[in-house]
């Protein structure tokens, strides 16, 4: 094996224990603020929707936790540890993360797209690639062996050998679950993953997510599918014009009057945060 | 005729040929053309022997009729191979109809060049016996039978003079059966020995017209081979015999000095030296360029780097330091302070935006020939003697081994230049082994998804700055290696050789350009892109004025035509064999498709 | 004794003139997120179309005349070379991977440089350009020459120009929302095709009066002179804050004030006196640009550019 880190299956925490702590995070651009005093917890085990409508931040907020941003005020752990607000090293931390507009490596085949996504659980640096010693051998094929399982597991392994660009849509989807799982995180963030789906893929996506789930590995899903976020979580989050009007489980948000007026369309005076840039990208 | 994608021509309604001809009437047009094309070359196709080559006897090709010859021969096989001669079947399994066409016209066209040189350089047309004419017209009699020929590949559709001559496309080949394994040796090395032929013809041809009839064959036949499905059958064979074709190559390779055995062998393995010194300089910068994505402007800086390192310890006189290391040591030495100098560079410009990369490596190229310059004893303390640059750089000796003198191995004498060209080949097995294997490994993929994405890169645990700062430092040692051989090969070296552009390689232009125009993120891309560059500007020295001209414009048709450059990226295709046959593991279903982006 | 008045005065006429270059990095830079490489050969060249026009006028024509027909053979030569290149070779690659694009620039650049070079009658060495009438003035101790005047006013009257053009004309305002969001530009009825030609039209034609700049002050023009010049040009586009057209502007000023006092005050620093002569000042300057972009990536003036997820 190689250096797994405490964020895989085998030694995950007791379920119900704290595994992502975001406490009143705020994000300005300039003088827009684009997350205002949020706070979210994510237990392990959990699958917590976030929904909200369009340009309620909730990527931005997505970007503060995977260290892409950094909060302008507010703290964000993981197990504990306050996360290093530098992408790979969250990664390297245990969390992983999907885009909303996906982002794979097109040029390169779905197998190697995984293996990427096994990059923070191997170590050989480039004398043993360039020696090519026993050990550098067992690692190359365990990781193979292990982005194989995760495409079968996904159910891609008969693709492993296309590139990632010839992928139909839904599958280049399911390809960023399993290149982010590759990663062992404890807690997998998803960005929108059923946008641009149909019934049947957005049920299978359920199904996924689910299994995800089975495995040990928390989710953190951003939706706007109502009824595909009440299926899935355990709890919900709604965040709107930048700030968390309500959380709780299904039935508490959608009885909730303000969730209600926030889409349906009670006077929506300004817009807030229409221009963060991750929401058009 | 809406569907194209026809993978057996003969299912649907084959488009139509271009000239329209009754089938059998076009093979026999095709098969005249192509003998008497191939007959002529026996003839005299001038009066005056002043033509280079001597064309002017019966019954003894000279030089270009050679070329004329082959020519012939070549369009007769693959018009029998489309005739289905027994034995012969296999040869074209993307079709041979269109490999036909291409063929004759490049028999032609090649023909034709050799005319139209005798008229223009004798003065005028009446310079040509009926021999000539008889070349000329039977080699465009082949052309108009293949054009006769039913058609076959995918075409454009319309009735556009165009899309009439296009040969078609190559259809997508069925998977192909295996060969018996000896037998598939056998073509492995059969394929070697014929690339090494036609590389020593090629760096042999003694007069700029050979050499440019030369090219004109090699690359309708390069072309056709392409289209015929040759090719790609030769590198799923050379694929499965990954070991034996590449150490086999560097066999080839090695064997190339003794194959030159005229007056020219020294020029010759001196040409052979300096585009191995090219080619893996240029496949360090493809590591930058054609993994990570980076561009670099001034790379030929870091080859001077690893020379001026080199010489400045060789013990030449007039220079800062009065030492001498032994060559090992000189060569590890360059390779470090070239890739320190990589890292010094790349530091701080590798966090910022990628275009701002472009315009700091120019700059530091132009620095790096102006400080060198400069450092003279008047515009700065004297280290590298300035414009005047160090001379008297002393040969090698390893273990003995004087690099300087010739030796004799059995019946063949081996000089200087073919001494330095069997170091360098060491060097570049070495450089290409480091890419090949860096490019296929975890850090090689970090460097693609980098150059694909790289904020995804990121979002994947890859530290993003620390692993292009290797990629840039790798290759800046890569250059550097290879410049501390530059430099005892040339005797001497100057600040000038070290430009952005100029009409001589290596330059940083030439380099990017042999990266690009050869194939970004290949291994073989580079050294056909350096050995096409080197072959032309040393072959062609009429067209030494225009050279920079000619190359700048062919970068501008590279990239808007074909910006995968001669050799297309099939990096997946290697990484997914060696799935198979390295880790033993059941691979998945080869449905393969290279990226022509 | 170091003649500062005056060494501040060159380093401000030669920053105008990198000044003026680099507004055309700068402006196409903004929209296309193109290294134009092949500017610095469009400002060659507008110099050449000026020399052309003054050979044609025959001697004796008056340089008050000849100058603003020489004003114009530059700019026309600089914009239609200019757009000649966008039509056939960048805007092919509008959607290509971000490497195409640079290479074809290189090898534009390259083809114009040896065009000249090849082509122009006597242009394999340099050849001599006309001068101005008048002068030397002094000013308080100060030489100026009547070519430096002709800058002063050439950039000062450019940058008041493009400052009313971006900001007042219809096109001015297609071509800042093209460059900021050119999709949502697109859709918003702008042609974008022809805000990015007259971004690169207009970048020519400041190159070509600052061809023209060049020539009178330094006498002569060379095929290759745009290759060093327009590297410092971008280098100045830079320092200012790329996409920044009054950034470009400021660049231009800094990097020709630091060429020139650096090539005297280094001599100052103990230990340093073998830095300072004119052949070291080009590493001076890129030595500022790899600090600013250590320091301050997005130049004096520039705007951070947000990381794109």
């Amino acid at each position: 094996m190689t250096d797994t880190t405490t964020a895989t299956v085998d030694n995950a925490p007791a379920p119900g224990t704290p595994l992502l702590q975001a406490s009143n995070v705020v994000m300005r651009f300039g003088g827009l603020t684009a997350v205002n005093d949020v706070s979210l917890t994510v237990n392990t085990g959990e699958i917590i929707g976030l929904i909200g409508p369009n340009g309620a931040g909730k990527t931005t907020f997505f970007n503060c936790l995977t260290g892409l941003y950094v909060p302008t005020e507010g703290t964000v752990t993981y197990k504990g540890a306050t996360l290093p607000p530098k992408p790979h090293k969250v990664t390297q931390a245990g969390m992983a993360r999907t885009f909303q507009n996906i982002r794979l490596f097109h040029n390169m085949t779905v197998l190697e797209n995984v293996l990427v996504g096994r990059h923070t659980r191997t170590k050989e640096g480039l004398i043993s690639a360039i020696l090519r010693g026993p050990g550098y051998r067992r690692e190359e094929a365990d990781s193979r062996a292990k982005a194989m399982e995760y495409l079968d597991f996904v159910g891609l392994a008969n693709k492993a050998g296309t590139l990632a660009r010839n992928l139909p849509y839904g599958e280049q989807r399911k390809l960023e679950v399993a290149r982010a799982l590759a990663s062992e995180p404890g807690l997998l963030l998803l960005d929108e993953p059923t946008a641009g789906m149909n019934p049947q893929e957005t049920r299978a996506t359920e199904e996924l997510v689910f299994a995800v789930r089975d495995r040990g590995i928390a989710v953190l899903v951003i939706e706007h599918d109502m009824r595909f976020i009440f299926n899935l979580c355990d709890r919900v989050a709604v965040l709107v014009q930048g700030q968390k009007l309500v959380e709780g489980d299904a039935a508490t948000v959608q009885g909730d009057e303000r969730v209600v007026a926030a889409y349906l369309g009670t006077p929506y005076e300004g817009n807030a945060d229409s221009t963060t840039p991750e929401e058009n990208q | 005729m809406t569907d194209t994608l026809q993978i057996r021509p003969e299912a649907a309604a084959a488009p139509k040929p271009a000239i329209p001809l009754p089938t059998a009437a076009a093979r026999a047009v095709t098969a005249a053309g192509a003998v008497l094309t191939a007959a002529s070359a026996f003839l005299s196709w001038t009066y005056s022997s002043q033509f280079p080559g001597d064309l002017t006897l019966s019954g003894y090709p000279g030089g270009l009729q050679w070329i004329t010859f082959t020519g012939g021969l070549l369009t007769l096989v693959y018009l029998l191979v489309g005739y289905g001669t027994p034995g012969l079947r296999g040869l074209a399994p993307g079709g041979a109809e269109g490999t036909t066409v291409i063929l004759a016209v490049g028999a032609a066209a090649s023909t034709w060049f050799t005319l139209i040189a005798i008229s223009v350089e004798l003065g005028g047309l009446a310079n040509l016996t009926t021999g000539g004419w008889v070349a000329g017209i039977a080699s465009l009699l082949a052309v108009v039978g293949a054009l006769g020929l039913p058609r076959d590949g995918q075409h454009p559709q319309g009735h556009r003079l165009g899309a009439l001559l296009y040969p078609g496309k190559r259809p997508e080949l069925a998977p192909a059966k295996r060969l018996a394994p000896a037998f598939e040796v056998g073509i492995v090395l059969l394929t070697l020995a014929a690339a090494l032929g036609v590389f020593a013809y090629g760096v042999d041809t003694s007069y700029a017209e050979l050499f440019a009839g030369f090219l004109i064959l090699a690359g309708f036949a390069a072309w056709a081979l392409n289209r015929s499905g040759d090719f790609a059958r030769l590198g799923e064979i050379m694929q499965r015999h990954r070991v034996l074709a590449t150490v086999g190559a560097f066999v080839a390779a090695g064997l190339f000095p003794f194959t030159q055995t005229s007056s020219n062998a020294e020029a010759n393995a001196n040409l052979g030296v300096s585009i191995l010194i090219f080619a893996a300089t240029a496949l360090g910068l493809n590591i930058v360029v054609g993994l990570a994505g980076l561009l670099d402007l001034g790379y030929v800086a870091f080859l001077g780097v690893g020379a001026y390192t080199a010489a400045l310890v060789s013990g030449a006189a007039g220079t800062a330091f009065n030492v001498q290391f032994p060559f090992w040591a000189a060569a590890l030495l360059g390779a470090v302070v070239s890739g320190i100098f990589g890292v010094l560079l790349g530091a701080p410009t590798l966090r910022v935006r990628g275009d701002y990369l472009a315009i700091v490596t120019l700059g530091f190229g132009e620095i790096f020939r102006i400080v060198v310059q400069n450092l003279d004893g008047t515009s700065g303390p004297n280290v590298t003697n300035g414009a005047i640059g160090i001379s008297n750089v002393p040969d090698l000796n390893i273990f003995g081994f004087d690099f300087g003198s010739a030796h004799s191995f059995g019946p063949f004498d081996i000089g200087r230049f073919a001494n330095y060209f069997e170091l360098m080949l060491i060097f570049t097995a070495i450089i290409v082994l480091v890419f090949a294997r860096s490019a296929n490994s975890r850090i090689g993929r970090a460097w693609v998804a980098i150059r694909e994405d790289e904020t995804a890169a990121t979002a994947m645990g890859i530290n993003g700055f620390r692993f292009k700062l290797l990629a840039f430092a790798l290759g800046a040692t890569l250059a550097g290696l290879a410049g501390t051989v530059f430099v005892h090969v040339n005797y001497s070296i100057v600040p000038d050789t070290f430009q952005f552009a100029g009409p001589t390689p290596p330059n940083s232009a030439f380099l990017l350009a042999a990266v690009v125009i050869g194939g970004m993120g290949t291994v073989s891309g580079p050294l056909v892109g350096a050995s096409l560059f080197f072959l032309l500007q040393a072959k062609l020295s009429f067209l030494h004025d225009y050279q920079l001209l000619l190359f700048g414009i062919t970068l501008i048709l590279f990239m808007r035509f074909r910006p995968e450059g001669i050799i297309p990226n099939r990096r997946r295709q290697l990484e997914f064999h060696e799935s198979q046959t390295e880790d033993g593991q059941e691979g998945p279903t080869p449905e393969l498709r290279t990226a022509e982006a | 004794m170091h003649e500062l008045p005056q060494n501040l005065v060159n380093g401000l006429l030669l920053g105008a003139t990198y000044g003026l270059i680099a507004v055309g990095y700068t402006i196409v830079y903004g929209i296309v997120q193109l290294i134009n490489f092949a500017h610095g050969e469009i400002f060659m060249t507008g110099a050449f179309g000026a020399l052309s026009v003054y050979l044609g006028l025959g001697s004796g024509t008056s340089m008050w005349i000849a100058i603003p027909l020489m004003l114009l053979g530059a700019i026309v030569t600089s914009t239609v070379i200019a757009v000649l290149t966008e039509r056939l070779a960048y805007r092919p690659l509008r959607n290509a991977p971000r490497l195409a694009p640079l290479i074809t620039a290189i090898g534009v650049s390259i083809t114009l440089q040896q065009l000249v070079w090849g082509f122009y009658p006597s242009a394999k060495s340099p050849r001599v350009f006309p001068s101005l009438p008048g002068g030397p003035f002094h000013v308080g101790g100060v030489l100026i020459q009547s070519a430096d005047i002709f800058v002063v006013v050439a950039a000062v009257l450019s940058t008041l120009f493009l400052a009313y053009f971006v900001r007042t004309t219809r096109t001015g305002r297609a071509m800042q929302a093209t460059a900021q969001d050119p999709d949502t530009a697109k859709l918003m009825g702008i042609n974008t095709d022809r805000v990015i030609v007259i971004a690169f039209a207009l970048g020519a034609g400041f190159a070509g009066i600052a061809g023209v700049a060049w020539g009178l002050r330094y006498g002569e023009i060379k095929f290759d002179m745009g290759f060093l010049t327009g590297l410092y040009a971008f280098t100045a586009a830079v320092l200012g804050g790329i996409g920044n057209i009054y950034g470009a502007m400021l660049g231009g000023l800094v990097l020709g004030l630091v060429q020139n006092l650096t090539a005297i005050y280094i001599a100052d620093i103990p230990g340093m006196s073998q830095f300072s002569s004119q052949s070291w000042s080009s590493v001076w300057a890129f030595v500022i640009l790899i600090l600013v972009l250590m320091v301050r990536p997005q130049g004096l003036l520039g705007e951070r550019v947000a990381d794109r997820a």
